[in-house]
């Protein structure tokens, strides 16, 4: 391919970069419109999916829990289980944010599990380990949902 | 604890999480980025980007929280103590 070619869209635009860096700066920094597209229906519908395959895991396991240890130890799963997915659901608004408006992509989300696993290792009653795993059940269904839809691309 | 065992934690907590963050912070800095010039480029596909950059930003934010669990086992319930 001749890179000196004038029909290449690519190097026409970069040559008006450089003849033009602040309208380029400009033209870098415009925010996506704040108004959401009909093709964002996909992605709701991927949160609500990602949703019901995560409680629907967190349902199983819990009653799986509690029949082969105990019901202490299937509540702290079912405590992690929920902060997995206010976690999920803090992420998929963090990403339906992402190039809307000027808020920076934050990690205050990683708060909620750090603060989750201090007050379990402080209190006597709940284990780290039950809510860690629980809190893995997002993955989990995160994992499940990219299988069904490999395997299964047209059910959706 | 044994103050060896305490400066050993401590430190073992801080290289857990600050080197647990730095490739995961650059993977999704780079995913986010892409994302956002597909969506720019392809506003029509901005659903199935939003949606692959949500599935992606899930799976490596698990490696940030992997480094972050351990250092606060270390931190908090020390299993060395």
């Amino acid at each position: 391919m001749n890179s000196s070619s004038p029909e290449l869209p690519i190097e026409t635009s970069a040559t008006s970069a450089e003849a033009q860096p602040e309208q380029a700066a400009s033209v870098s920094t415009t925010a996506l419109p704040a108004e959401p597209n009909a093709s964002m229906q996909e992605y709701y519908q991927l949160q609500q999916d990602l949703l019901k395959v995560t409680l629907v895991l967190t349902g199983i396991i819990f009653i799986s829990v509690w029949i082969f240890y105990s019901l202490n130890i299937a509540l702290n799963y079912l405590l992690g289980a929920c902060t997995g997915v206010v976690y999920l659901r803090m992420l998929a608004r963090n990403v339906a944010q992402l190039g809307r408006s000027q808020s920076k992509v934050s990690s205050s989300r990683l708060a909620l599990i750090a603060g989750v696993i201090i007050v379990a290792s402080r209190l006597d009653q709940l284990m780290i380990m039950p809510i860690f795993l629980g809190f893995m059940t997002y993955k989990a269904a995160v994992i499940f949902y990219m299988l069904q839809t490999s395997i299964m691309p047209s059910s959706d | 604890m044994n103050p060896t065992v305490a400066a050993a934690s401590v430190l073992a907590a801080a290289l857990a999480v600050g080197l647990g963050a730095i490739g995961p912070g650059i993977g999704q800095g780079n995913a986010a980025g892409s994302a956002v010039e597909g969506i720019a480029r392809q506003p029509e596909a901005e659903g199935k980007i939003r949606g692959t950059l949500l599935l992606s930003l899930a799976f490596m934010e698990a490696l940030t929280i992997y480094g972050l669990v351990v250092s606060l086992v270390l931190l908090f319930a020390n299993p060395f103590a």
